[in-house]
C-alpha cells in the first residue's frame, strides 16, 4: 500500500474511532478530562512499557503494553482527579490542571532518564504521520473495532449516562462505571493514536467534528455519526493538501496539524453556513 | 565542578537562568491566584497552548525580516505570541457566549485548533528556515539554559508591572473578584479591569512559556495558588503566599535542573533535564504538601480532628456504658465497642490514669468524676430526647439514634435553654429518670 494510502487510511480510522466517543465526551462535560489523559498517557506508557519488559520482554509498541498503559494512564488520572476533589476538597478545575501537569511533568522527566532523549516527549505531543506503517493501520483498525464494539454494546447505558443520570440509577445502570469505560475508550485512543498522530489530533478529532454536527442535526445516532464522517472528510483533505503542498511548493508540514488547523476551517465555515440558513427563519418567525 | 548556592544568582552564566525562572514563576502564581478564585485554571492551559502558532510565526517572520540578530529573537516569540494567544480567548469568549459551546468544550476545541496551526507553521519551519527551528521546537518544554541577561530585564519588567497593577489596583480587584454586582454599582470599571487582568495573565503566560514551556505553563499557574489557598481566607495573604511559592519553586525547579543534568552527564555522555518538569514538579510538591498538612484545612488536619472527635465519643460512650450497670468487666466492655481490643486496653489505661476509671476484682468501676462526667452525659441524652418527643414531635421509638449522635455535641449553654425550655424536667419519654446537673464537674 502507498504511503498516501496507508496515511489517509490510518487517519480516517482514528477519526471514526473518536468520532464514536468523542459526543459522549462532549455531552458529559469531560472533554478537559481527554485533554488530561492525553497528557498523562506519558507516564502510562512509560509504567506500562517498565513493567511489561521486565516481565516477558514486551516491546514499546506491543498492543499489551499499549493498552495496560491506556489503563494505567486512565485509572491514575481519574483516581487522582477524584482524590483531589473528595478527600482534598479542592475545586474541580485546579484538581485536574494539578493532577495532569504534574503526571506529564514526571513522564517527561522519566522519560528523559531512561532514553536521554527530550524529543521523545515532542513526538508524543506532535507525532509524526510521515513515518506511518502497516502495524499502524492495525493497531488503528483495532481501536476503531474496540470503540465500535463498546459503544453498540452498551449505547444505552452511554447514553443514560450523559442526559438522565437518575433514570439511569434507576433502571440499575452503574454511571461510574460506563463513565470510567468512556475514559478508558479516550485513553485507549489517545495511546493508539499517539505514535501516528500525536495527542493534539485526538483532542480535535473527539471535539471538533461533533461541534460541527451539531449544528445541523440534534439526534445522538446521526450527531455520532456525522462526527465521524467529518472526521473522515477532514482527514483526506488534510492528507490530500500536504501531499499538494509538498509536490506543488516543496513544503512538507505535519500532516496531523493540517488536519487538526481543518477541522477548526470546517467549523468557522460551518457557523457561517448555518448562519445563513438561520437568518429567514428569524426574519419571520410564524412562518414556520 | 562544584557550584554553590550563591552562584545561581552572580555568576554569569547561571544567573540568568536562575532570575528568569524567578521573575516568570513569581507573575504565573500572581496571576493564578486570579483564575483560581474566579474557577477557570484551565482557562490556562489552552491559553498557554495558543502563544504557540503565534511564537512560530513571530519567529519566522523574524527570520525572514531580520536574519543576523538572532539574539532578538525572543522580542517576536513574546509579540507574536500575545497576539495568537489574545486570539484564542477571543476565540473561547465566542464560542461561549455566541456559539452556545460550553465551557470544557470550547476550552479543548481551541486548544487543539490553535496547536494545531503551531504545529504545522513549526513543520513549515523545519523545511524553509531550519537554522532557527531550534528557537521555537525549544518553547514546547522550555529551556532555562539559554536565557542571557536581556532576558531577565525584560521578563523582570513585565512580571513587575503585572504585580504593580495588582499591587495599584487591589482594592478594586477585591471588591470585583467577591461581589460583581456590587462593585459594578459602586461605580468600579469592572469590565476594563477584566480586560486588564487578562492581558496581565496572557503576559505572564507569553513569559512563562520561554522557561516552563506551553505545554506545561498551566501547572505553573495553578499549582501555587492551590498552594496558597490552604493556608489563608484573605486575598492579600493569598497573593503573597503564592508568590513566595512560586517563586522558590521558580528557583528550585531551575536548581534541581542545573545539578540534575549535572549529576547524570557524569556517567558518560551528556544529558539535559529539561527546566520546565523540574518547576512544575516542584510546584505540584509544594502544592501536595499544603493539601496534606496546611493548618485548619489540610487532610491530616482535618483527619486529626475527625478521629480525636470519635476517641471523645468512645471515652464518653465507656463511661456511660458503665454507669448504667455500675461496673463492667473487659470482655462486656470489648462486646459493647466493636474495636480492636488492644486500643480499648490503652483507653481504659489513660482513662484509669486521668482518675475517670477505677479497677477492682478485674472489673471497671466509675470514680467520683467518672460519675459526674457520665451522668452528665446520660443527661444530655435524655434531655435531646424529651425535646424532640416533646417540642419537635418525634415518634418515641425514634428519638434514641439521634440522642446518642448529639449527647457528644451539646454545649452546656444549649443544655441550659433545653433545660429551661422543657421547665427542668426528672423524666424522659422512656420513663427513665434524668440525672440533676452537677455544678462542680471536672474536666473536659
Amino acid at each position: 500500500m502507498a504511503a498516501d494510502e496507508l496515511q489517509i487510511a490510518v487517519l480516517a480510522a482514528i477519526a471514526i474511532s473518536c468520532g464514536l466517543i468523542g459526543p459522549f465526551l462532549v455531552l458529559k462535560r469531560v472533554t478537559m478530562f481527554a485533554n488530561s489523559l492525553s497528557h498523562t498517557i506519558l507516564l502510562g506508557i512509560a509504567a506500562a512499557y517498565l513493567f511489561t519488559s521486565t516481565l516477558w520482554g514486551g516491546g514499546l509498541f506491543d498492543i499489551s503494553t499499549l493498552l495496560i498503559g491506556a489503563f494505567a494512564a486512565a485509572l491514575i488520572t481519574a483516581f487522582l482527579t477524584e482524590v483531589l476533589i473528595r478527600l482534598f476538597r479542592l475545586q474541580e478545575d485546579a484538581s485536574v490542571g494539578l493532577v495532569f501537569t504534574a503526571l506529564f511533568a514526571l513522564g517527561i522527566t522519566v522519560v528523559t532518564l531512561f532514553t536521554r532523549d527530550v524529543h521523545i516527549g515532542i513526538e508524543a505531543v506532535v507525532g509524526n504521520a510521515d513515518v506511518l506503517q502497516f502495524r499502524d493501520l492495525k493497531l488503528a483498525s483495532l481501536l476503531v473495532c474496540m470503540n465500535l464494539g463498546a459503544v453498540t454494546l452498551f449505547y444505552k447505558q452511554f447514553q443514560l449516562a450523559c442526559f438522565d443520570r437518575s433514570l439511569a440509577q434507576t433502571l440499575g445502570i452503574s454511571c461510574g462505571f460506563f463513565h470510567f469505560l468512556l475514559l478508558f475508550l479516550a485513553a485507549s485512543t489517545c495511546i493508539g493514536a499517539f505514535r501516528a498522530v500525536g495527542v493534539l489530533l485526538v483532542l480535535a478529532f473527539l471535539v471538533g467534528p461533533f461541534l460541527i454536527a451539531r449544528l445541523f442535526c440534534h439526534r445522538l445516532p446521526q450527531l455520532v455519526f456525522w462526527s465521524c464522517a467529518i472526521g473522515v472528510l477532514a482527514s483526506v483533505f488534510g492528507v490530500a493538501l500536504s501531499r499538494h503542498l509538498l509536490s506543488a511548493y516543496d513544503l512538507a508540514l505535519s500532516t496531523g496539524g493540517i488536519v487538526a488547523v481543518l477541522i477548526g476551517v470546517f467549523y468557522v465555515a460551518a457557523i457561517f453556513i448555518s448562519r445563513l440558513k438561520r437568518k429567514p427563519l428569524t426574519v419571520h418567525p410564524k412562518d414556520q | 565542578m562544584m557550584i554553590s548556592f550563591w552562584d545561581f544568582f552572580i555568576d554569569p552564566v547561571l544567573r540568568a537562568p536562575t532570575w528568569g525562572c524567578i521573575l516568570m514563576c513569581l507573575a504565573s502564581s500572581l496571576m493564578g491566584v486570579l483564575i483560581f478564585l474566579r474557577k477557570r485554571s484551565l482557562l490556562a492551559e489552552t491559553l498557554s497552548h495558543a502563544t504557540y502558532p503565534g511564537a512560530v510565526i513571530g519567529v519566522s517572520v523574524f527570520a525572514l525580516l531580520f536574519p543576523l540578530h538572532e539574539e532578538w529573537t525572543f522580542i517576536a516569540v513574546l509579540g507574536g505570541a500575545f497576539a495568537s494567544s489574545w486570539l484564542g480567548l477571543k476565540a473561547i469568549e465566542w464560542m461561549e457566549e455566541k456559539g452556545k459551546v460550553r465551557t470544557d468544550a470550547a476550552l479543548c476545541f481551541v486548544l487543539a485548533v490553535f496547536f494545531g496551526v503551531g504545529i504545522v507553521a513549526a513543520s513549515a519551519m523545519q523545511s524553509a528556515l531550519p537554522v532557527w527551528q531550534k528557537q521555537v521546537q525549544m518553547l514546547l518544554f522550555g529551556q532555562a539554559a539559554t536565557m542571557t541577561d536581556v532576558h531577565i530585564a525584560i521578563y523582570g519588567c513585565l512580571a513587575l508591572t503585572a504585580a504593580l497593577f495588582l499591587f495599584l489596583t487591589f482594592r478594586p480587584l477585591q471588591s470585583s473578584l467577591f461581589d460583581r454586582d456590587f462593585s459594578i454599582s459602586a461605580g468600579i470599571p469592572v469590565s476594563i479591569l477584566d480586560r486588564i487582568l487578562f492581558w496581565l495573565l496572557l503576559i505572564s503566560l507569553i513569559v512563562g512559556i520561554r522557561s516552563v514551556g506551553v505545554v506545561l505553563m498551566s501547572g505553573m499557574v495553578i499549582a501555587p495558588a492551590v498552594a496558597a489557598r490552604q493556608f489563608s481566607n484573605r486575598l492579600q495573604t493569598l497573593f503573597g503566599l503564592a508568590a513566595l511559592f512560586g517563586v522558590l519553586s521558580g528557583f528550585l525547579g531551575n536548581y534541581l535542573s542545573v545539578m540534575g543534568s549535572l549529576a547524570f552527564s557524569q556517567q558518560g555522555q551528556k544529558m539535559t533535564l529539561p527546566t520546565g518538569p523540574m518547576i512544575v514538579l516542584v510546584g505540584t510538591i509544594f502544592a501536595l504538601l499544603s493539601l496534606m498538612f496546611a493548618p485548619k484545612r489540610g487532610l491530616a488536619f482535618r483527619i486529626g480532628r475527625i478521629l480525636a472527635f470519635r476517641l471523645r465519643c468512645l471515652r464518653e460512650n465507656i463511661l456511660k456504658g458503665i454507669w448504667k450497670k455500675e461496673s463492667l468487666s473487659f470482655d462486656q466492655l470489648k462486646e459493647a465497642h466493636q474495636i480492636s481490643p488492644l486500643f480499648l486496653r490503652y483507653v481504659l489505661f489513660r482513662m484509669k490514669r486521668e482518675g475517670w476509671l477505677s479497677r477492682k476484682e478485674k472489673r471497671f468501676g466509675l470514680t467520683f468524676d467518672g460519675r459526674q462526667k457520665a451522668a452528665s452525659i446520660v443527661r444530655l441524652h435524655r434531655l435531646w430526647e424529651l425535646y424532640l418527643a416533646e417540642s419537635l414531635g418525634q415518634q418515641v421509638e425514634n428519638v434514641h439514634r439521634t440522642a446518642e449522635e448529639m449527647e457528644h455535641i451539646l454545649t452546656p449553654e444549649i443544655e441550659e435553654r433545653l433545660t429551661r425550655l422543657l421547665a427542668n424536667p426528672t423524666h424522659d419519654p422512656h420513663h427513665q429518670p434524668i440525672p440533676e446537673k452537677h455544678e462542680s464537674i471536672l474536666g473536659n
